[in-house]
């Protein structure tokens, strides 16, 4: 019984910060309705017997990339970011219809689902989640993968490091 | 009953990736269409870790982690062109971001 109250609690405050995120015309406090979201979510994945990608939801993302975000949006300042709506604004309608429909396709396909064990109580699971599996599974089965990744995040940052140095070039700087 | 049905994951992931794609969609910020992305991935982490809790098997777990990596170095590069883009006194909306220039 305590893990569904938990569950309703973080799902709760999980949705509440989404649409916080999305709805607040305030960048930084859209941020920090995120990283709200993004703490219930680490709750959700304890539940899911994940605490290892619990806490790299934790240090990773709600500290790292929402403080990177906090950085430019302090960086950025108060200026006013969004103009006057142009002729695109009157074809906003046709979003939610997009979102409406694909949430009742979603709502068919989950009342028609016949998984095994969808609806049911999880049974229960090994130590999949420790650091230890999660580690072993990276050396060993996914260790490709695990290299592709370091691939990419060099990839991001040369190019950040060289976006960066453009923008600077072309103010007449350094 | 006790523990929570793996249905009951899966709809909250969709509940989430529906929010942050209506952001993606009428947010016309960069900063707040990054956000809404950022949500996008969040849940579908959701469900890649439901299901991995589901079959026993840490594959899902690893991809949720792949996932997290792909989302860091996105934030690097878009928040990079946010920079970009406002150091050369552009307005920030991208409705009017339409042309690219090498």
């Amino acid at each position: 019984m305590g893990e569904r109250i938990t569950f309703a609690i973080a799902a709760a405050t999980a949705l509440v910060c989404s649409i916080a995120v999305i709805s607040v015309r305030d960048a930084f406090r859209a941020a920090v309705a995120l990283i709200g979201a993004l703490l219930s979510v680490a709750v959700i994945f304890v539940l899911l017997s994940a605490p290892f990608v619990a806490m790299i939801q934790v240090v990773v993302y709600a500290g790292a990339i929402v403080v990177l975000f906090l950085f430019v949006i302090a960086y950025l300042g108060e200026r006013r970011t969004v103009g006057a709506p142009d002729r695109l604004a009157r074809w906003q309608f046709l979003s939610w219809v997009a979102v409406l429909t694909l949430g009742a396709l979603a709502v068919i396909a989950f009342f028609n689902s016949d998984l095994a064990g969808f609806r049911d109580d999880p049974r229960p699971t090994g130590n999949i989640g420790d650091p230890d599996a999660i580690g072993a599974a990276f050396l060993d089965r996914y260790l490709i993968p695990f290299e592709v990744t370091s691939l990419v995040l060099l990839v991001a940052a040369v190019g950040a490091v060289l976006l960066a140095r453009r923008a600077v070039q072309r103010e007449g700087g350094r | 009953m006790t523990g929570v049905p793996l249905a009951f994951y899966i709809g909250l992931s969709a509940a989430m990736f529906l929010i942050g794609m209506l952001g993606v969609m009428i947010r016309r910020n960069p900063l707040l269409l990054l956000l809404a992305v950022e949500l996008m991935l969040n849940s579908a982490n959701v469900a890649l870790v439901g299901f991995s809790r589901h079959w026993d098997d840490s594959a899902g777990q690893i991809f949720a982690l792949v996932v997290m990596v792909v989302a860091a170095a996105e934030v690097v590069i878009g928040l990079g062109l946010v920079v970009a883009t406002f150091r050369q006194r552009i307005e920030l909306d991208v409705d009017q971001l339409s042309t690219l220039k090498g």
